[in-house]
């Protein structure tokens, strides 16, 4: 035929393809949040609500799912980048058809996942604890604890995944695989961020998981955990708090900052490693201060005690504030085009941070007034069953299989996808700031 | 060349001096938070303590700390209903089920029409029909207590906290501990519901049916079911909503309320709180979901006292007998609270209470009786009393691991 016939699967298909709202401003977003939201409250009410149909907010199981859910879309676009849907299927296929594909490939990965590998591999064969069916007969055991604390050690798991995952992708470049075409590439960051989840999860959640139980498993893990003094507890909601500020600080950097300032860094491994421990290192800022911004706010903390007065929860809400932040961050680079754009990019920058945090905090009480009556969860901020990281991150889910397989419609449509004007796998790999991801128009 | 490649602009200048700076910014930000100096920001606000006077003596009688009988299948109905966020209301449990209820799928208004006709007086009825139709009936008991304090001129004060849960359990441990005559003769003077859960209200019909006129004081956050519920099982007397905060009860006695929310969609607890004379501060819950330590905290700021002497009640830390590492951060610190006597109820967990006795806490062990399993804690009928003329030998305390308890119908026993 004499035409380069070599399949590019999703390579570059986010930045390449232009889409343009059907109405004007006002409207767009007024169609998009309502569809948006629409389609939360069914699932939600579906699957999570205690008051709907499959009420897997127990809250740990529907946690766990709905985390997992999350790694595995960063997984097939980020890190598989689409494959193996073609390009053509990419560029000519209705939104609805994408996502239809997509939405039942993605929780029949997670099932294998969560039901093959966590409950039946590692549950049955290494670590007792990841299966409940091992577990629940044990003494002082009940069938719904069983299965909550597996929730818990797998969806920690997730948490550590969808940090290193995303990471590496924009931190590390693909480096030094991003020449290796899919699904070589893929693979291979899937099981080099999956060993390094799996060693971190082994120093960062595994001692919680061992003092879980009565007695202590002191010969299988740390007790009392190394971070006691440092933490104020011995809880590792220690950990939860500056990993889940890691992942929301992965997602600020490629998407309202741009890369920036990192991307002005020319060496390419210097550049590289400056980002991936740039953004450990504003995590671990973020982590510090907002405990301390609650200790201002809330009182000082007491150690031993429930909900808000304890460390535990107060490291956690650290996440839990941090995801609220995620969320504004997201609808202005998915649907917003990264508005603003017209000033120079510290500017844009602070413009769009200032936003984010205000609209963060706005969500946030908005949140904690309704959520209880909306959502089925319990009134207050520290009920302990309380995790708005679930509906939150369910809200995320959805904005992604929106954003990347259904090109932000109805709400927008794709016009045209323009032609990768170099290889593809540079185009993959360089600096967002060349290739800004949400090309929607706000 | 060499000197375009050195050449920086004023613009690239300036804007790497902003970058550097909020970069900065931010790191120090992070350092700052967790140096010492953070410290010096913390508001240290003087405490405006109350004088609420002293009581001679508290005695606890513990009527049923048996709020369910198997853990495995109260636990199995949380989870079928969809986990521990669901609106209790709707689980077809006793005493609110419907014909032949199914799990969760119940509401309280259908659970009345059968119920409101039967209650407060024809409780063996209501019963049986619980039996025949409702959710693992018989897997019910319920939580109450009768505290009887002593004022400084000898006086006695009768406080029935919580009503239990299941109607036929109740009536029997009321009768047993006498509680039925206590209330048909008045001499309850309170009847404090600490909060709505099921197995510290639902029990409430048989109160009424006793006492249908005892002062009772409710904490505020029932939901429109519990307030119709207290009206619907029989209570023509003084109802009192507390608020959040501070409630002065008689002199030496309080209770305070806690807007704390809680699982099976419940909102707010209240706990009580006596100032023993020479003694310090005591305090009762119900299940204290709020925090034992924070309670204690927030009691030893609100009012005068010598010390934080002693607990009764669930400390609510494990009473399904899970766990989480959280909780291992009570037992660390427990001991350094200074509490002097420690009586635990179900609501602790054996769990907890066996982790405390190993960090040489003083807890009071029970004698097991009456339908409770195991000597961890205060079981139905025992006792414990926090008195100004106690001797308490704490080193002997830690070292045995606890001291044993009294049956209550003996006598007295000893006292501790």
């Amino acid at each position: 035929m004499g035409t380069n016939t070599e399949e590019r699967y999703g390579v570059g298909y986010l930045e390449e393809r232009q889409i343009s709202p059907r109405w004007p401003a006002l409207m767009t977003h007024l169609v998009n949040v309502v569809a948006l939201l629409s389609v939360f409250y069914v699932t939600w009410w579906i699957f999570q609500d205690p008051r709907g149909i499959f009420r897997l907010y127990t809250p740990y199981v529907g946690y766990m799912y709905t985390r997992w859910l999350l790694i595995i879309l960063i997984w097939m676009v980020y890190i598989f980048q689409f494959w193996p849907m073609r390009r053509s299927q990419l560029d000519s296929w209705h939104p609805l058809l994408k996502a239809a594909v997509a939405i039942p490939v993605a929780v029949l990965i997670m099932m294998l996942v969560i039901h093959g590998f966590f409950h039946g591999l590692l549950g049955n064969y290494g670590i007792a604890y990841f299966d409940a069916e091992r577990t629940k007969d044990l003494p002082r055991m009940t069938q719904f604890f069983a299965e909550e604390y597996a929730a818990l050690a797998i969806l920690m798991f997730a948490a550590l995944a969808s940090w290193l995952a995303p990471a590496w992708v924009v931190g590390m470049e693909r480096a030094p695989w991003q020449n290796e075409k899919q699904p070589v590439q893929g693979i291979t960051i899937l099981v080099v961020t999956f060993f390094i989840a799996t060693i971190l999860y082994f120093v960062t959640m595994h001692p919680h998981m061992g003092i879980l139980y009565y007695p202590w498993q002191y010969f299988t893990s740390i007790a009392p955990p190394y971070w006691e003094e440092f933490a104020n507890t011995v809880s590792g909601n220690f950990h939860i708090s500056w990993i889940m500020c890691a992942t929301v600080v992965v997602w600020l950097v490629e998407t309202i900052w741009e890369r920036y300032p990192f991307r002005m860094i020319e060496n390419a491994w210097m550049r590289r490693l400056a980002t991936f421990f740039g953004i450990l290192a504003i995590a671990w800022a973020f982590h510090l201060f907002l405990y301390f911004a609650q200790e201002l706010f809330i009182g000082e903390t007491i150690r031993g005690t429930r909900n808000d007065n304890a460390p535990d929860w107060r490291w956690l809400h650290v996440g839990e504030m941090m995801i609220f932040m995620l969320l504004p961050a997201l609808y202005i680079n998915f649907y917003c085009g990264n508005w603003p754009k017209k000033f120079s990019t510290p500017v844009n920058l602070f413009v769009r941070t200032a936003i984010t945090f205000t609209a963060g905090v706005a969500l946030m009480v908005f949140y904690y007034n309704i959520s209880h009556l909306v959502l089925g969860t319990q009134r207050g901020i520290s009920q302990p069953e309380q995790f708005p990281m679930i509906p939150t991150i369910w809200l995320i889910n959805i904005m992604l299989v929106h954003h990347w397989y259904m090109d932000n419609w109805p709400a927008w449509r794709k016009v045209a996808t323009v032609a990768a004007p170099v290889a593809a796998s540079a185009v993959s790999n360089a600096p967002l700031a060349a290739q800004p991801i949400g090309s929607a128009a706000g | 060349m060499a000197d375009n490649d050195n050449s920086i602009t004023r613009r690239d200048f300036t804007k790497g001096v902003a970058v550097g700076t909020m970069a900065g910014a931010l790191g120090t930000m992070g350092i700052y938070s967790y140096s010492p100096l953070a410290k010096q920001h913390f508001v240290k606000a003087p405490a405006a303590k109350e004088n609420i006077g002293e009581v001679k003596s508290v005695k606890v009688t513990n009527i049923s700390e048996t709020s369910w009988f198997d853990n495995k299948v109260l636990m199995g109905d949380i989870k079928g209903a969809g986990g521990l966020l669901v609106n209790q209301y709707t689980y077809n449990w006793a005493p609110f089920t419907q014909p032949k209820g199914q799990l969760g799928k119940g509401s309280y208004e259908d659970g009345m029409k059968i119920l409101r006709p039967l209650i407060p007086n024809k409780l063996d009825e209501a019963w049986a029909y619980q039996l025949e139709n409702a959710v693992n009936p018989t897997n019910g008991g319920g939580f109450a207590a009768l505290i009887e304090v002593e004022a400084l001129d000898g006086k006695i004060t009768r406080i029935l906290l919580d009503s239990g849960w299941n109607f036929d359990w109740m009536d029997k441990a009321f009768k047993r501990e006498g509680i039925d005559k206590l209330l048909a003769d008045g001499k309850i003077d309170y009847f404090v519901l600490s909060h709505e859960h099921f197995d510290h209200f639902w029990g409430a019909p048989v109160v009424f049916k006793y006492g249908p006129t005892v002062r009772t004081l409710y904490p505020k956050g029932f939901y429109p079911e519990g307030m119709d519920y207290l009206k619907a099982a029989g209570h023509r007397g003084e109802l009192i909503e507390t608020k959040p905060g501070l409630y002065k009860l008689f002199p030496g006695a309080a209770l305070y309320n806690f807007a704390t929310p809680i699982i099976c969609r419940v909102f707010g607890e209240q706990s009580l709180f006596f100032n023993v004379k020479d003694k310090g501060l005591v305090t009762v819950t119900g299940c204290c979901h709020q925090g034992i330590l924070q309670f204690a905290s927030v009691a030893q700021r609100a009012v005068e006292t010598k010390k934080l002497y002693g607990i009764y009640g669930g400390l609510h830390v494990s009473p399904f007998d899970e766990w989480d590492p959280k909780y291992d951060d009570l037992v660390a610190v427990f001991k350094k609270w200074g509490f002097e006597k420690v009586g635990c109820n179900h609501c602790t967990g054996i769990l907890t209470a066996r982790k405390l006795i190993e960090a040489g806490i003083p807890v009071i062990q029970g004698t097991a009786r009456n339908g409770t399993k195991d000597k961890a804690y205060l079981g139905n009928g025992d006792q414990i009393v926090f008195a100004m003329n106690d001797v308490v030998d704490i080193a002997a305390a830690a070292t045995q691991g606890a001291a044993s308890a009294a049956p209550a119908a003996a006598g007295g026993g000893m006292k501790y």
